[in-house]
């Protein structure tokens, strides 16, 4: 059965996360940005993720910018990232699929690593996301997959290692990766 | 209505010509040109710190402001249109919340959509966007009609702490993406601005 991931462990995830890219693009170039704080998390706010928000707000090496939707997160995203900066997205899946034009427009087309963190509002716990009975949880994935968009779940602790891995692979690749987040986080 | 009223009566700025007074004094910038704006721009500033919002109408102030958070040591000029802004109007809280206090948010402000056809924006050319961002929280907004005053304020605009937003009352653009397409496609301007920014050691 799945489990929630402690608020805890995703930020020291995400720390981990910031300081391996800031190391691998002080590596790459001559001019990386100077700041005191080691990343981005750029959030529409989400239900499923809100302990980690919360947490978020006691956090100085971690800064938070409050989107309006997830459109400017992810074109916000693609600035800092043009710029040299960290950034993971946090958000909802109704906000994935409100936003599907510009994660194309600007991650797919544009070729801008995106590193996504999606809740799953409303995922049973005793059920896969494909076959929950709400539409908004079901139809996350086969979304993903259209579009080609690697994607893994957080289902416990164990598997935060995600969380480095896909934002490694959204470098990689040049465009879109996503962790889904199964619970509400602990 | 009165702003409708006010803006029949003056003669609109050429976007043209704005665009060039910009350019001029821009100094290192980096600059977000989208729509109507961006045809233009690729003609006066080829190959430079620039990068087109190409693609995604709507995200130029969203990507102004990335840009502007990422390199606080730079200014970031955003050209935006009216249409392209009420795609993502929200971003002008996000904008004022997030205060970056080297964007200067340009709105070209012509009431229609030029790039399909010229359809009114709804709202036409009575929507108040100064009253909108002064109301998001910009540190600074404000109108402005004729070339000549353009000229002689926009020294003062360019060194104002942001975000500030300046609503340019234009005519129509002589070309639009649709009749001058072409240029570098999106994920190039986005390769090329990276590498003017950060410096690839390899070719640094």
């Amino acid at each position: 059965m799945p489990e929630s991931v402690p608020a805890s462990l995703i930020i020291d995830t995400l720390k981990d996360t910031f300081r391996e890219a800031r190391k691998e693009l002080a590596a790459e170039v001559a001019e990386p940005p100077q700041h005191s704080h080691l990343g981005w998390i750029l959030s529409v706010p989400d239900t499923h993720q809100k302990t980690v928000l919360a947490a978020l707000d006691k956090e100085e090496q971690i800064r938070v910018l409050t989107c309006a939707t997830e459109d400017e997160a992810a074109t916000i995203a693609g600035g800092l990232y043009i710029g040299g900066e960290p950034v993971v997205l946090m958000i909802q899946h109704a906000g994935l699929y409100a936003s599907v034009n510009t994660l194309r427009g600007v991650a797919m087309d544009g070729r801008i690593p995106t590193f996504y963190m999606i809740g799953l509002l409303s995922r049973e716990k005793d059920k896969a996301p494909r076959e929950s009975r709400h539409s908004m949880v079901r139809y996350c994935e086969p979304l993903l997959d259209t579009f080609g968009i690697p994607h893994a779940t957080l289902e416990g602790p164990d598997d935060v290692h995600y969380i480095p891995e896909y934002y490694r692979l959204s470098r990689q690749r040049k465009g879109p990766a996503v962790v889904l987040v199964g619970l509400e986080t602990a | 209505m009165a702003a409708d009223a006010k803006t029949h009566e003056m003669k609109p700025m050429k976007p043209e010509e704005v665009l060039r007074l910009i350019a001029a004094q821009r100094g290192a910038a980096i600059c977000v040109p989208t729509m109507t704006t961006g045809p233009e721009w690729r003609a006066i500033a080829p190959n430079d710190l620039s990068v087109g919002c190409v693609g995604f109408m709507g995200g130029a102030s969203s990507l102004g402001l990335g840009l502007a958070l990422a390199r606080p040591d730079r200014r970031v000029l955003v050209l935006d249109g009216d249409g392209s802004l009420l795609m993502q109007l929200g971003s002008l809280a996000t904008i004022a919340g997030a205060a970056p206090r080297n964007l200067v948010h340009f709105l070209f402000k012509n009431g229609v959509y030029q790039t399909s056809g010229a359809q009114w924006i709804p709202g036409g050319l009575t929507v108040d966007f100064v009253t909108m961002a002064r109301g998001a929280g910009y540190r600074a907004a404000l109108a402005i009609h004729d070339i000549e005053d353009f000229r002689k304020r926009l020294p003062e605009i360019l060194t104002m702490e942001g975000p500030v937003f300046v609503e340019l009352h234009t005519g129509l653009a002589e070309q639009t993406p649709m009749t001058a397409r072409g240029g570098v496609p999106f994920p190039e301007q986005v390769t090329n601005l990276r590498a003017k920014l950060l410096r690839p050691r390899a070719t640094a």
